[in-house]
């Protein structure tokens, strides 16, 4: 398998599954500085132009995040981040889609890219707090799910790796306090041997 | 089960899913024009403000569009709403994905909400024209991938198709924006379906 990733971007929480799994695979860095998503290199692989952007070894690619968590995750049952039942698997794909699609793209990317959403400039700093708004409701539902448990769906699963690149970015980047369950699930996942060999090899360490 | 929904929101596309399966149900409309999703009645169902939502009979709800739609296909198997196996389904939650977290967010919402993202009233119109280009872009990255024949994906009709419905339906009908002809051909199919024309009717609006 081939992850196209960037170092630090949401891409860190496939990742993590990947060495969760440890099954062979091939970490290739596009560097979104410099727009490589944008390139024929990497839009033949990708069209979207997103990370993170799995090639498996039949040779076909998956897109998504939830997608290609799910996949991972079912492809690989002994790393066992799966969750048993359809129960579980729904609350576990409920927290990774209200991850990626509202706190990241509705509330990190106002934060990270205000330019995106509004074009006058004088504009930026509010729009940069209507996301942080936005993330901090999604935390708050976050801690409220994780209240009495160590992981968001009672057993590690994959849907702890998207809250943790949430954590990653608003704890470690942007030095944001987390509410206390959502810091105490930050921490468990920064004790992990798979997320400190993903640090490192991102160079977040 | 108790189905909230707002006439015409990205709901249309469960409701569709409900109607295809064909078990009774019972409707739950939000006045999105009068802001009934922030009211404390609705708050307390459901903290994220949106729609679709779905009041299961155990008393549990279930939000994310993608969520709602899988849940539903896997619990109603007869219906054959969802690939049984494990590429199948990566694939039509790979689609759902990107229409629910991509198209419909930074396309749509830019045309239907431009008030979202731009905050002086001036700059709305360069915030729909990005929208109206963006949806153009991502039809065409849907058209160019396409995998399955009439349906999006190669096993046949599923979930990932009634999310594609309501994509169209806003694209075609509310804000002239041409498909591409694998997706005109698609549309066109899907408001051939006896689910499709009783959901339009349901939400008022036209088959």
């Amino acid at each position: 398998m081939k992850l196209y990733y960037a170092p630090g971007a949401c891409s860190v929480g496939i990742h993590v599954l990947l060495e969760e799994i440890g099954a062979p695979y091939e970490a290739v860095l596009v560097n979104l500085r410099e727009g490589a998503q944008f390139k024929p290199e990497f839009t033949g692989v990708n069209p979207k132009s997103k990370v993170p952007t799995l090639e498996r070894d039949d040779g076909t690619v998956l897109t998504e995040y939830p997608a290609i968590a799910f996949w991972l995750a079912s492809r690989f049952p002994t790393a066992g981040l799966m969750p048993m039942g359809m129960e579980a698997q729904a609350r576990a794909l409920e927290f990774t889609d209200y991850g990626v699609a509202t706190m990241h793209m509705q509330g990190f990317s106002r934060m990270f890219r205000p330019a995106n959403f509004a074009p006058t400039e004088a504009d930026h700093e509010a729009v940069k707090a209507r996301g942080a708004e936005i993330f901090g409701k999604g935390l708050a539902l976050m801690d409220k799910a994780l209240e009495g448990q160590d992981w968001l769906v009672g057993s590690y699963s994959f849907a702890d790796s998207a809250l943790f690149y949430l954590c990653f970015w608003w704890n470690a980047r942007l030095n944001k306090d987390l509410p206390a369950n959502v810091a105490g699930h930050f921490a468990r996942m920064k004790a992990r041997g798979a997320v400190q060999r993903v640090m490192a090899a991102e160079g977040l360490a | 089960m108790r189905f909230f929904y707002a006439p015409n929101a990205c709901s249309i596309g469960i409701h569709v899913v409900l109607e295809e399966i064909g078990k009774p149900y019972e409707p739950a409309p939000l006045d999105f024009k009068n802001n009934a999703q922030y009211e404390p009645a609705y708050v307390a169902i459901n903290p994220k403000s949106k729609v679709p939502a779905l009041l299961r009979d155990d008393g549990t709800l279930l939000t994310e569009y993608p969520v709602i739609a899988m849940w539903l296909a896997r619990s109603n198997p007869e219906a054959g709403l969802v690939p049984t196996d494990l590429e199948g389904q990566t694939r039509c939650a790979e689609f759902l994905d990107y229409v629910c977290g991509t198209v419909h967010p930074q396309a749509f919402t830019r045309q239907s909400r431009p008030g979202r993202f731009a905050l002086r009233s001036e700059d709305e119109p360069a915030i729909v024209a990005q929208g109206r280009e963006l949806a153009v872009k991502y039809l065409g990255v849907i058209d160019a991938g396409w995998r399955g024949e009439t349906w999006v994906l190669p096993s046949g009709y599923s979930i990932a198709d009634s999310a594609l419905f309501f994509i169209e339906h806003w694209a075609a009908r509310r804000f002239g924006i041409p498909l591409p002809p694998r997706l005109a051909a698609h549309f066109a199919a899907m408001l051939a379906r006896p689910a499709v024309r009783r959901t339009l009717e349901l939400e008022g609006l036209p088959t």
